[in-house]
């Protein structure tokens, strides 16, 4: 027999119940963590390449540090009983101290307004309507009629007669409920409900945007486009891999895993609508319509189907069109009446909240040259005007998301949002609460400000020479760790947790790495469609940077190339804007499955161009020459006859 | 972490011409000025010089800082590949030489990223410097079959294969390659080397490699040591 062993989880902040498990030698506390039922995510999937994971051990016996706890938390931590959850196996009785604190895992949500949409003129035409009917139950044996011929018998001629089985089980009730007083839902002309009595006021539908990182979702009324509430929260799937590779890795090859991450989206979409419909105070038995976006493996999972593929060159979605299922079949149980709409896929990497951002940025009725790029754990380009799209996906990771950065979080309570460097670091913080980490407007401010400051080379380094130079404060800001540089930008006495918040060499990198994808991916958009700087009328960024972004800091850190900028606008949560107008209109609908076919997709990785850009879109704009290469112009102005001279 | 500092070839100075200056492609090699590298280098050629001191006296020194840089993250992908290319232009001209005097290859070693992954740029670092180490390095790109590993490996009689992976969704391909090699009878013959982003020592081990590599310069180092290791010979 396996020995096992009981963990127990306390909370850090002494809040909450105790949870504890029995695990079996040989799992890890992550195993453990999931197993009870605590919130703990592995933004790196579990691969000990981040700390997101990172636990306390209190008591009991502990193996030996692996190398990655060592790199990750560095000695002092481990020292401390600190470990990696994803790499440490549990082997012995223990209790542990989940960390980050549960405040860090707040989520602000980011919604948009359906108020713009309806202000551009979009005609409401949600595809679902109500019928209030007198109906009269059979009467006579002979000559018999059934309960559905006199219900039919009242119903517009539209209507077809087809029904389904959910909705022959309402009948004899409904019918004879209220003396024959009927409300029958249509949507496309099929009876999707029937209830006794007049609920024709009621009809309401969602929007949801499934991200890789988070899902939002907005409840509306489908009669006058009123958001009645917005909801949003991390995507539950986010412990089994933050990066899109990691979640499909995860189910790869396995369907049972395929089931865990299909049954955490369910389960999420539906306490979404339950909390919206508790805050809107209506019944979720009168949503009819869900429109949900999201990549192509949110998009696939959220159907059941196999994403192994999607995660293998070429990429290639299973299916592509437009998709309308019954919520019972999914099953999303909240909403029993419900039919749930994904908009088209146009490729692999390229989804259907690529197809949302597309419908709400109106891109493809532009006379210029426009593009947009959703900024996302997996970003996508959009080029083009009236008359020719074209797509390529952009995989950034999730660093521009604050994860796998050493302080690194969401857009929430707590998070620096946004920095200043002139003598002194200044920061402004979400919420105005003491900084507990810093989100990624704050990561992109930090990197242009701090190439500005002449604190870092354009390549991204942090200088080692010359610091004498730079503002005293400025100067007591680095850290040399055996690990490498870090500067620190909001100091432990002003920040909310027992370590200053810094940023580290190697999250410079991440963020190099994931800004030169996006910026790549526009680049090469670019080069295959012969668009220069000058005839790109507009660039729209949308997608995850909550409230604000410094349109001015994306341009010096090449996030986005160098357009003038007032040419570059902020279009916040395309996607899920996108979602709402297919909710309101099912002209708008039909116009994204047009749009996916017409769609050109770009395959980068193969393009011969692409490495070239890619490594060079990491630098950045300004500040110091990448360590002064004195020895250039000696070489050039005749040093080399010198040198040569002695034979 | 301390800044590596240049490596200066003891002795050097006896074994170049009066007067003689390597500093200047010491730092041209190390800025990633393949101009210079270039010109310089056939300098040396034409004074007589012989290429296995050019080589380590003249072209390692700067290639080695940056490469030792590289793995103590002071610099990243775009400076390490500028080296790495004026490392090569040098070296282009002195590899001939180098066969003409019968110097052997180190090894051959089979290098590509694994079917299903176009990530290209690693596994095109980790060729420069195999070669820059004294590798004969058969580069087979990208989405490589693992048929195509195990044909080249057999037709070119490898040492070593080499396969990355950028993807969490392919390194499981690396498991496959191996297994292929298991199946053709040819395991026994082969070091297998993996490496990339979501690759770890654990899952060298778990897929059967014989070694693995954090990064470009820790995988030349493995390979060097691997290469002196027994195997079965080829057919």
């Amino acid at each position: 027999m396996v020995e096992s062993f009981t963990v127990k989880f306390v909370d850090p902040e002494g809040e909450g119940a105790e949870r504890r498990t029995t695990v079996e030698a040989g799992q890890t506390y992550l195993d453990a963590a999931h197993a009870a039922g605590v919130a703990m995510e592995a933004t790196c999937g579990a691969r000990g390449r981040c700390r997101s994971c990172r636990v306390k051990v209190i008591s009991g016996e502990m193996p030996p540090p692996t190398i990655q706890d060592t790199v990750q938390l560095g000695h002092d931590q481990v020292r401390e009983n600190f470990r990696l959850a994803c790499q440490t196996k549990v082997v012995s009785d223990s209790v542990v101290m989940s960390v980050p604190p549960k405040s860090e895992a707040g989520h602000q949500i980011m919604t948009a307004d359906t108020s713009a949409a309806m202000a551009r003129g979009l005609v409401l035409d949600s595809g679902v309507s109500k019928f209030l009917v007198q109906a009269k139950a059979p009467a006579s044996e002979h000559n018999q009629t059934a309960d559905w011929d006199e219900i039919y018998s009242v119903l517009p001629e539209t209507v077809e007669r087809r029904l389904s089985l959910d909705v022959m089980r309402k009948i004899p009730t409904a019918l004879r409920d209220k003396s024959g007083e009927l409300t029958v839902t249509t949507f496309q002309d099929r009876v999707i409900d029937l209830e006794a009595g007049d609920t024709t006021e009621h009809l309401y539908g969602m929007a949801f945007d499934i991200g890789t990182t988070s899902i939002v979702g907005s409840l509306i009324d489908l009669d006058t486009g009123e958001c009645l509430a917005n909801v949003g929260g991390v995507n539950p799937q986010a412990v089994y891999g933050g990066d899109l590779m990691s979640r499909i890795a995860y189910a790869q090859f396995d369907s049972k895993k395929l089931q865990t991450l299909r049954a955490r989206v369910l389960n999420a979409i539906g306490d979404f609508v339950k909390e919206a419909c508790a805050e809107a105070e209506i019944s979720a038995s009168h949503v009819y319509k869900i429109i949900v976006v999201g990549n192509t493996c949110m998009h696939h999972v959220l159907l059941g189907i196999d994403v192994t593929y999607v995660g293998l060159a070429p990429y290639a979605p299973t299916v592509n069109d437009a998709i309308v299922a019954p919520a019972a079949d999914l099953p999303i149980k909240v909403t029993p009446n419900a039919q749930v709409c994904l908009l088209p896929i146009v490729a692999g990497f390229v989804g259907a909240d690529t197809m949302a951002c597309v419908l709400a940025t109106r891109i493809y009725e532009s006379d210029e040259m426009r593009a947009l790029v959703d900024i996302g754990t997996n970003g996508e380009v959009v080029m083009g005007h009236k008359g020719r799209l074209m797509a390529c996906s952009a995989p950034a990771g999730p660093a521009l998301e604050g994860a796998q950065i050493r302080h690194g979080m969401r857009g929430a309570v707590g998070a620096v949002e946004k920095i200043e460097i002139g003598d002194d670091v200044e920061c402004q913080v979400i919420g105005g609460t003491p900084a507990i980490g810093i989100c990624g407007s704050g990561l992109i401010d930090a990197c242009a400000k701090l190439v500005e400051a002449g604190v870092m080379e354009r390549s991204g380094r942090f200088i080692r020479k010359g610091r004498e130079n730079l503002p005293p404060a400025l100067q007591e800001r680095f850290i040399d760790t055996p690990d490498g540089i870090e500067f620190v930008l909001v100091k432990q006495e002003d920040a909310g947790k027992d370590e200053p918040i810094t940023l580290t060499q190697s999250d410079v990198r991440q963020i190099q790495l994931a800004k030169s994808a996006i910026f790549s991916g526009i680049s090469m958009l670019q080069i295959v469609m012969e668009v220069s700087d000058d005839e790109l009328k507009e660039l729209m960024m949308c997608g995850g940077f909550g409230n604000y972004i410094n349109v001015e800091n994306a341009v010096k850190i090449r996030l986005v190339p160098n357009l003038p900028v007032e040419n570059i606008t902020y279009s916040g949560n395309a996607a899920l804007m996108g979602a709402q107008i297919a909710l309101l209109s099912e002209e708008e609908r039909e116009r994204a499955s047009e749009l996916a076919r017409a769609i050109e997709h770009v395959g980068l990785a193969t393009h011969p161009d692409f490495q070239d850009l890619f490594v060079e879109g990491m630098s950045f704009l300004g500040g110091p020459e990448p360590a002064a290469d004195e020895g250039a112009k000696r070489r050039r102005s005749g040093g080399r006859r010198a040198a040569a001279g002695g034979d | 972490m301390e800044d590596p500092v240049l490596q200066i070839p003891e002795g050097w100075e006896g074994r170049a011409p009066d007067g003689w200056e390597w500093q200047t492609l010491w730092e041209a090699v190390e800025h990633g000025d393949h101009i210079y590298a270039d010109s310089r280098v056939q300098e040396a050629i034409d004074a007589d010089m012989d290429p296995r001191v050019i080589l380590d006296d003249g072209l390692f020194p700067g290639f080695n800082l940056q490469a030792d840089r590289f793995s103590a993250q002071v610099i990243f992908i775009p400076e390490m590949l500028i080296t790495a290319r004026a490392m090569k232009a040098g070296l282009a001209l002195i590899r001939p030489l180098l066969a003409a005097q019968a110097e052997k290859p180190l090894g051959t070693f089979v290098m590509g990223t694994v079917l299903g992954d176009m990530h290209d740029i690693g596994q095109s670092i980790v060729t420069i410097m195999l070669e820059n180490a004294g590798f004969n390095v058969i580069n087979l790109g990208t989405d490589v079959h693992p048929d195509l590993f195990i044909e080249t490996a057999m037709a070119e009689k490898a040492d070593l294969v080499g396969f990355s992976a950028l993807l969490s969704t392919t390194v499981y391909y690396q498991k496959v390659t191996i297994e292929e090699f298991e199946k053709a009878g040819h395991r026994d013959k082969v070091h297998i080397l993996i490496g990339g982003a979501p690759t770890s020592p654990e899952w060298a081990e778990e897929c059967g490699a014989d070694g693995w590599g954090r990064d470009a310069v820790q995988a030349v180092r493995k390979a060097m040591e691997l290469v002196k290791e027994d195997r079965a010979a080829w057919a």
